[in-house]
């Protein structure tokens, strides 16, 4: 055993969950190898990646308002409002891309910011407030779209969306760039930036870290608007992997953001765990929804393993220490 | 937080006004009910030239009764500080079973019923196991279950459909008479009853401070068990108030009882940082709610707004009451 500590190296417990999660993501594509040959191959896993990565972009969000103990539940329609306005705003015209992007980042930025500020300065709980702010923009989402029943509804994503979302870029599909880029921006901003300390300080302990002089509204607010632009970024690329917006593309992604959260390691009271994990898990998710579809499981077969693995993975490292 | 002295100094002002303080949730939650009465009554009026009767009460209470039993469930597990996500799964898999299950006969219905809530029971025995013994967040551990007992609640009943005998949906929601106010008055009773029990007074220990509570030789495991059980019945009970109304059943219309339990509870003044608020804030917190969508309905609000409205009202209410309460503490 001591030589056994020896040669591992020392981590901290939170890292050794991004560890696990990594292993129980290259397990499950083994089990998938196993169970479906041909699961293993480099389009396949490079499907299951992209597909994953849009889970990750909304993990990022949830990751930073996990960090400090919050959660977003605003997630599928902040998303699926990012998605309606990229394509009602661009018309499906290359020229009218750049605008749509600025318009939904801009309106992910704000919906998030809004969340934050009732978090922080009118101090409404994070589920109630988050909660609310689905309901609003789900119901602007279809009132003002008319139950989605406007002539612009129907336009396509931009075709330079479309290809960001499907093309490739020295082989590697763009949409995993994209992923890898936001992954080594979050874990930067979370590790080395002042703004990732006080995100964790204030995770772990809020009056001592307001005391040690965080800026506790401002961190608070830039962390929900952070979450809001993700989703709405998440919006952007669904919208063009599948080439339209429908109503209800958010829905999947409120748990599932959640789940790939808490199985990358990170702490769901906050102040704990790594994006790097978060990402580990929504590979691990998505790899799992992909086996259960290569096997053509039935809906339901699929619901009680992915609810069974979920609860499996976390009874096996994601327990909480007794203090 | 360093105790000042205001905060243990015994309380200054009468008996009543330590009541106030001590129940500033539920008052503002009365409060907001009798509000939307009166607003729904006022809606109604100016739309419909009379005041609303028998057949509105009745149908307003019947639609109601699903969220209430899902609310009051869920009000047990926030209390110990945790919160159930898997509301909408067990409402779903009770409502389910219902209609496959319950054939034509009131008594098979009522046999099935009591079999329904004991599978309601083993669900929350399930999840107060994995939260008290397995040490996993409660918000983590009914996320999971969750998407079992959907899964549960689809593979009992793929497509929508089965039938729920007419005794059982005149039994439980009565469409002439409103009878179904006597399950809301028993379910008074029975929170009343618990919340001076043993478990009752454990359960606001522990969502005040688990490690004193745990330190005064409290049960933790068992209060906790007894918290989701509790929530499990009460969920069931849910979905066979869903089933009765509907006349029949589907196996994903309990979803949202997930979310809007919530809402109702926060209406309701149970605080979601556990150890504060009653499970009639709850029932309060449920009708509110239903009577929101109603005043919607009457004051002829485009129904795709809906929930931009019922957003709106949900963080109106929330930040009112915080700001009014914390008025309230401060001036004791």
């Amino acid at each position: 055993m001591n030589a056994m500590t020896r040669v591992l190296p020392r981590l901290a417990p939170e890292s050794w969950r991004v560890v696990y999660a990594f292993l129980a993501a290259i397990v499950l594509f083994l089990i998938g190898e196993a169970v479906h040959p041909g699961f293993l191959g480099l389009a396949s896993v490079e499907t299951v990646l992209v597909i994953a990565s849009f889970v990750g972009l909304v993990a990022a969000g949830q990751c930073f308002v996990v960090l400090i103990g919050g959660i977003d539940l605003s997630v599928p329609w902040v998303l699926n409002a990012g998605a309606v306005l990229l394509t009602t705003t661009s018309l499906g015209l290359d020229s009218r891309a750049p605008l749509a992007i600025v318009v939904t980042l801009g309106f992910g930025l704000l919906a998030g910011a809004a969340n934050g500020v009732g978090v922080a300065w009118f101090g409404v709980p994070a589920v109630v407030m988050t909660l609310a702010m689905n309901g609003i923009v789900e119901g602007l989402v279809l009132g003002l779209t008319g139950g989605f029943t406007c002539a612009a509804c129907s336009s396509y994503a931009p075709p330079l969306i479309q290809h960001l979302a499907h093309g490739d870029l020295l082989g590697v599909p763009a949409a995993l760039w994209l992923w890898v880029g936001i992954i080594v921006l979050v874990s930067a901003v979370l590790s080395i930036t002042r703004f990732g300390r006080a995100t964790y300080a204030l995770g772990n302990n809020p009056r001592a870290a307001a005391l040690a002089g965080v800026n506790v509204n401002g961190t608070t607010i830039l962390l929900y608007a952070a979450s809001g632009l993700f989703s709405a970024l998440a919006g952007i690329m669904l919208v063009g992997f599948g080439g339209q917006a429908s109503l209800g593309m958010g829905d999947p992604y409120l748990f599932t953001s959640i789940a790939a959260v808490v199985i990358g390691g990170v702490n769901i009271l906050g102040g704990r765990g790594y994006y790097l994990g978060a990402a580990a898990g929504a590979v691990s998710l998505t790899v799992l929804v992909s086996v259960l579809l290569a096997l053509n499981m039935p809906d339901y077969v699929r619901s009680i393993v992915y609810g069974v693995v979920i609860l499996a993975l976390l009874l096996a490292y994601g327990r909480e220490t007794e203090s | 937080m360093p105790p000042d002295a205001s905060a243990i100094a015994l309380p200054r002002g009468s008996r009543l006004g330590h009541a106030i303080g001590q129940n500033i949730g539920l008052i503002l939650g009365i409060a907001i009910l009798l509000l939307a009465i009166l607003g729904f009554v006022l809606v109604y009026g100016l739309e419909q030239r009379r005041l609303p009767g028998n057949f509105e009460l009745t149908t307003t209470i019947n639609s109601a009764m699903p969220l209430v039993f899902s609310a009051v469930g869920q009000t047990f597990v926030v209390l110990t500080k945790g919160i159930d996500l898997s509301v909408g799964g067990v409402v779903d898999l009770a409502n389910a079973m219902a209609a496959v299950t319950m054939g034509k006969t009131l008594g098979s219905a009522l046999f099935w019923s009591v079999v329904i809530l004991l599978v309601g029971a083993a669900c929350g025995l399930v999840n107060g196991l994995l939260v008290a013994l397995g040490r996993l967040q409660p918000i983590v551990v009914t996320l999971g279950t969750l998407s079992i007992f959907q899964g549960l609640a689809i593979r009992v009943l793929p497509q929508p459909g089965g039938a729920i005998p007419p005794a059982f949906t005149d039994l439980l929601v009565n469409p002439n008479e409103p009878w179904a106010l006597i399950f809301i008055v028993l379910l008074g009773f029975g929170w009343a009853a618990f919340r001076r029990s043993r478990p009752g007074v454990d359960l606001y220990a522990i969502g005040n401070d688990e490690a004193a509570a745990r330190a005064l030789g409290i049960d933790i495991l068992r209060t906790k068990i007894i918290a989701y059980v509790l929530d499990g019945v009460l969920a069931a009970a849910a979905g066979l108030f869903l089933a009765a109304t509907a006349t029949a059943g589907d196996a994903t219309t309990g979803d949202s009882y997930t979310l809007t339990s919530i809402v109702a509870v926060v209406l309701g003044g149970v605080s979601l940082f556990g150890g504060r608020g009653s499970a009639i804030g709850a029932i309060a917190g449920a009708l509110i709610t239903t009577l929101i969508v109603n005043i919607l309905f009457f004051g002829h609000v485009d129904p795709l707004f809906q929930s931009f409205y019922e957003g709106v009202f949900l963080l109106i209410a929330v930040i009112a009451g915080g700001v009014i309460g914390g008025a309230i503490r401060r001036r004791r």
